[in-house]
């Protein structure tokens, strides 16, 4: 009986090794450790046996029940193993297919580029404010220091709407407003949609949109204005851009100033892009006039500021290297889906 | 402006490059908007002499001819014209030469002949008739016999200057001129500047034997200087006067007129030259123009005038258009003999509106627009008058009719070096200070404390200390400016509650698939037509441009679905197969008309989308989520737009407010944007929607016990909103609704005439408790009851 039971568990074992799949295995343990299997038969036969031998016997039944349930879990664990492997193996697919993705729409891309403006400038402690498009003579031009018959009012091809009224031909206006009803410290910007009167062409748009930034303090000097520039500048186009200041004319500051920032394209030695100088002019500038100050009822003995003005549309088109302003305002899905 | 280098080099001394001085002009705010050197583009062209000249043995016009270059060996060119002979100097474009046409030239045979350059007629070499002499002919230039061979042809041509184009800001229009750029530049380059002489001798009698001069209208012309000049000379100016007035853009006419064009490029200071014989009366009469009175301009056009436009008259009628053209009938003509000459400052203001009005814009006037000097006056009359007395032109009559009312004294400004600086924000020392001030004309004196200057009237745009700032800095150099932090605390700036708003609706929009536009804000005054709204629609009150661009931008809009329209046309006819989009803009409303004051301009919102997938309902779904941000409590009622489908449309109310309509938009009207398929629109008065109040989230426990889903289906009458099935459904289930969804309407076989089968599934949850099978038999019979009220009956 003992070498009925080697020889079984011997089968068994030889089987269990020799298992490849869980159906196997599982006709395996029905066969040695099933109700009518071959383990369970020897059990039942130890009716036959004497008091003494029983115990002993039963033993090594058991111990022999035991490692064949043990090596069948074993190689269970394992053939399941090797089956997931393979299932995940035959589930492989082609990663290069196409995406299934969830249609997300895009803001326009004068709007992209004005986020990350604002952002530049709030994190500088600039407030964003608004003024209206349509705007009075004396917001727009007069108390900007450019009186009726100021030559500067030709530099603006203005529409009007009527005798005193204009569509704004520069977010400037919106200083005057700011300084009339907040007091110094001010610094705020004032983005928003200018008007000229500039005929539709590749780089030119009757609509278009600029960014004003006014700061007016004690002690505010160009130095600042280099200061605040600098830092936008690094932001927009990277930490080694360098700014520089070109003297220029602007009726509503003094002194006045182009300013120009190395070329990111070439890095300043020069290439189309920045047509050859190395540099790119960005934005005008200027220390706040001080009729502009008086006229909003500040002492300009006391307080000085600044003031700039970005087109968003140049700073747009150059960054995206955009050929033609117009496909800016046609919408074209295909043209908003880049940005 | 621009300028030859050849003439500034005579008032200054230039000790740079051209391109190096002109980016100190730059630096010292001096645009330079072109730098053209002359002869650029011809290059390798030589004068050559003709030595000898034999026919081609295979052609029958062909000639060989033997040049003499300057060099050791005679040099072959076989060329086609006919009009040259042995002994003739003519252009030779060498071997790899360049001619002003882009025509590059190089050795080669001419049916079998080498042939190692070319003979070039004045067509080729880009000269007319007034650049030299004969360049018009046909065939061969013929040089005048000035040069030895081999001498390059842009030396022949007197090509060696360069023209450059400077651009003068609105404030210096005291640089309008040659002596105001040259003057600039010895202050830049630090060099010494001389201005022209103006040495002359007159040969007695007296003008006022000649001439009266009486102003009328000071405040239109604060100065007014005649002279008279006798037995003219009229005959062409010298080569150096037409190259400057040629260089500068102008036409050397004769030496007279030229002479008054050439001073108002160098001093900037306008002139104009009567002949003295047309002047009837013997009188020179400043006054604006009488009523019905009109002139004939020197370019040969009528001009009606009206009272406020001023002429310089003779004792009957106009005679010239003051500061802006003269009259064809005291014009300069060859046989002019006696010249009344004029130099006198006009108020810009005035000029500028004749001009306008005229549509006239010269030398001249843009000059008085943009403001002359009243003491420069008498300078420029100096030079001319040294001018006609250098060329002979005329014998100059002594004494002079100046008519003012009193030259304005220099202008004192009292300043520190400090108050200078604090602008600045740089250390200057004050001996810098002082030398480019008056390095600058500006007068400047410091006792110690105090800088003191004196502006002349030259310098008007110098009117307090942030003026003499930048004067300082643009020559000291903005390169010295370095860049500082601001004090004060730095907080994190705010932005409008509006802009976070529209911030917010943007992100979904986003989330949702739709692109955001951005089109004009104004449109044609037909575009409002497309809308067939009523006649009476206050969306047809625009606001009009007074001087629009054309009819397609003249009026600001009421709407934004007009723009919305034409985006989709755009992107429908450019085969995208679908597409959403918005816009967040603002309407013009205007408060009254005519238009007496600022319009109300309305934060709005337009979505417009199309495609296969698109619909009433995505559109609805679209307007839901943006109520969402809101927390608007929204209700939809039909509505009556004339651009929407009469059965697709709604109305949405927010808190019971009107914020939007929207709808699938009305064929007829989809047609006239040439969109023939199914598109819709909703416009969002953001304006309104901004002032609800958004209530506070507050977090809701998840339900711990669970919910049961019964279907309700019902059939009603086919015209019972489903909105209102829902609402019965709500108010039935009250709290222990957690979710109804629709999800069936059927009208067909076996549903009755006139009826629809309407079907929902409603989610029942209580938050304390599984409900027991008795509570739900509860509520679905309070919600049949509700139902049955609302006109439907359960389905068996």
């Amino acid at each position: 009986m003992k070498q009925q039971l080697e020889a079984i568990k011997l089968a068994a074992v030889e089987a269990i090794n020799t298992a490849s799949d869980e159906k196997a295995i599982e006709e395996i343990r029905v066969k040695y450790l099933g109700k009518k299997g071959e383990l369970t038969a020897i059990l039942k036969q130890m009716g036959s046996l004497s008091p003494e031998e029983r115990p002993v016997m039963g033993q090594l039944v058991n111990e022999a029940k035991q490692s064949v349930e043990e090596l069948i879990a074993e190689k269970k664990a394992e053939l399941s193993a090797a089956a997931t492997l393979q299932k995940l193996k035959d589930e492989t697919i082609d990663i290069t297919m196409p995406a299934k993705t969830a249609k997300v729409g895009k803001i326009h891309p004068l709007n992209s580029v004005l986020d990350d403006m604002i952002d530049i400038f709030q994190s500088m402690g600039f407030d964003v404010v608004d003024g209206p498009e349509v705007e009075t003579d004396y917001y727009n031009f007069e108390c900007l220091n450019v009186p009726a018959d100021h030559p500067a009012r030709d530099m603006q091809d203005t529409f009007y709407l009527g005798e005193n009224l204009l569509l704004r031909t520069q977010t400037s206006a919106a200083q005057i407003r700011t300084m009339e009803t907040r007091k110094p410290p001010i610094r705020v910007i004032c983005p928003g949609r200018v008007y000229r009167a500039d005929e539709v062409d590749a780089t030119h748009s009757p609509v278009f949109h600029q960014i004003e930034g006014l700061v007016v303090d004690k002690g505010i000097t160009m130095c600042d204005l280099k200061g605040v520039l600098e830092q936008f500048a690094h932001e927009i186009y990277g930490k080694d851009t360098k700014v520089k200041f070109r003297p220029s004319f602007f009726p509503f500051t003094e002194p006045s100033v182009e300013v120009d920032v190395s070329c990111s394209e070439c890095g300043g030695k020069g290439c189309r892009v920045c047509k050859g100088s190395g540099w790119i002019e960005i934005l005008g500038a200027g220390m706040v006039h001080p009729s502009v100050l008086k006229c909003c009822g500040i002492d300009p003995e006391e307080y000085s500021g600044f003031a700039f003005g970005i087109g968003l549309d140049r700073l747009t088109t150059t960054r995206y290297k955009i050929s033609d302003i117009r496909l800016l305002f046609e919408n074209d899905k295909r043209f908003l889906e880049q940005f | 402006m621009k300028i030859s280098l050849n003439q500034l080099k005579t008032y200054v001394e230039i000790n740079v490059p051209a391109e190096e001085m002109c980016e100190k002009m730059v630096m010292a705010g001096f645009e330079v908007e072109s730098i053209e050197k002359q002869g650029e583009n011809l290059k390798n062209v030589v004068a050559a002499k003709i030595v000898d000249i034999k026919p081609h043995e295979d052609s029958d016009h062909l000639q060989i001819c033997q040049m003499d270059i300057g060099a050791d060996e005679l040099v072959q060119i076989v060329t086609g014209a006919q009009n040259i002979a042995v002994g003739d100097l003519v252009p030779a474009a060498l071997n790899d030469s360049y001619l002003p046409n882009g025509m590059h030239i190089v050795a080669g045979k001419l049916r079998g002949v080498p042939s190692n350059g070319m003979l070039c007629s004045g067509e080729e070499l880009c000269l007319t008739e007034a650049d030299y002499e004969g360049a018009s002919v046909h065939g061969i230039l013929i040089l005048r016999d000035e040069f030895p061979a081999g001498t390059d042809m842009r030396d022949v041509l007197g090509l060696d200057d360069y023209i450059i184009d400077f651009k003068i800001t609105a404030n210096r229009p005291d640089c309008n001129c040659v002596l105001g750029v040259a003057k600039e530049i010895s202050v830049v380059l630090g060099t010494e500047f001389k201005a022209p002489a103006t040495e002359y001798k007159t040969i007695g009698g007296d003008i006022k034997d000649f001439i009266d001069i009486e102003v009328k209208n000071y405040e239109l012309c604060p100065r007014y200087m005649g002279r008279l000049v006798k037995n003219l000379r009229i005959g062409p100016s010298p080569d150096w006067m037409q190259k400057a007035i040629t260089a500068s853009g102008m036409r050397p006419i004769n030496n007279i007129v030229d002479i008054t064009n050439f001073v108002m490029l160098e001093t900037g200071q306008p002139m104009h030259a009567f002949n003295y014989d047309e002047l009837e009366g013997k009188k020179i009469i400043v006054r604006n123009a009488a009523e019905n009175e009109s002139i004939t301009t020197i370019d040969g056009t009528e001009h009606a005038l009206n009272t406020d436009m001023l002429v310089i008259a003779d004792g009957e009628k106009p005679s010239c258009l003051a500061g802006i053209m003269g009259g064809k009938e005291s014009e300069i003509e060859d046989d002019t003999t006696t010249l009344f000459l004029e130099c006198a400052k006009f108020k810009r203001d005035n000029i500028r509106h004749t001009g306008r009005a005229l549509g006239m814009r010269t030398e001249s006037s843009g000059r008085f627009e943009r403001g002359v000097d009243i003491k420069n006056v008498e300078y420029a009359m100096e030079r001319a008058l040294g001018l006609i007395y250098e060329l002979d032109a005329g014998d100059i009559v002594d004494g002079v009719i100046d008519r003012n009312q009193g030259l304005p004294e220099d202008r004192i400004i009292v300043t520190t070096p400090a108050k200078i600086l604090e602008l600045i924000g740089v250390d200057v020392p004050t001996n810098t200070i002082l030398s480019i001030l008056n390095s600058l004309g500006l007068g400047a004196t410091f006792d110690g404390k105090e800088i003191t200057c004196r502006i002349p009237s030259i310098r008007d745009d110098i009117e307090g200390r942030a003026d003499l700032a930048e004067e300082v800095m643009r020559i000291y150099g903005y390169d010295h400016i370095v860049g500082t932090a601001m004090r004060g605390d730095v907080i994190r700036g705010k932005k409008l509650p509006e802009r976070i708003k529209n911030d917010k609706i943007k992100r979904t929009l986003s989330g949702l698939g739709a692109f955001e536009a951005t089109t004009y804000s104004f449109i044609s005054s037909k575009a409002i037509d497309t809308l067939n709204l009523d006649e009476n629609d206050e969306r047809r009150n625009q606001v009009s441009i007074i001087n629009p661009l054309g009819e397609e931008y003249s009026v600001m809009r009421t709407q934004l679905i007009t723009s919305m329209l034409t985006v989709l046309s755009t992107n429908i006819n450019r085969k995208n197969e679908d597409g959403r989009f918005y816009e967040i803009s603002k309407r013009f409303v205007a408060k009254s008309f005519p238009l007496t004051e600022q319009p109300d301009e309305l934060p709005t919102m337009s979505i417009g989308i199309f495609g296969k997938d698109e619909d009433f309902f995505t559109l609805k779904g679209i307007i839901e989520e943006i109520m969402h941000i809101f927390g608007a409590h929204t209700r939809y009622e039909r509505s009556n737009e004339t651009y929407l489908h009469p059965g697709r449309q709604a109305r949405v109310l927010a808190n019971n407010k009107d914020v939007a309509v929207f709808g699938e938009v009305h064929p007829a009207v989809a047609q006239k944007y040439d969109i023939d398929t199914r598109v819709y629109v909703a416009e969002i008065k953001l304006d309104v929607l901004y002032t609800i109040e958004k209530r506070k989230t507050t977090y809701k426990p998840l339900p711990k016990f669970p919910a049961v889903e019964r279907d309700f289906a019902m059939l009603c009458d086919i015209d019972v909103p489903v909105g209102n099935l829902e609402q019965a459904i709500i108010s039935g289930a009250s709290r222990l609704l957690e979710k109804v969804e629709l999800f069936d309407v059927y009208t067909g076989s076996q549903i009755p005439e006139g009826k629809k089968s309407v079907a929902f599934s409603v989610w029942l949850r209580s938050a304390d408790s599984t409900l027991s099978d008795t509570q739900i038999d509860e509520i679905s019979e309070k919600i049949v009851a509700k139902l049955e009220k609302a006109g439907a009956t359960l389905r068996k």
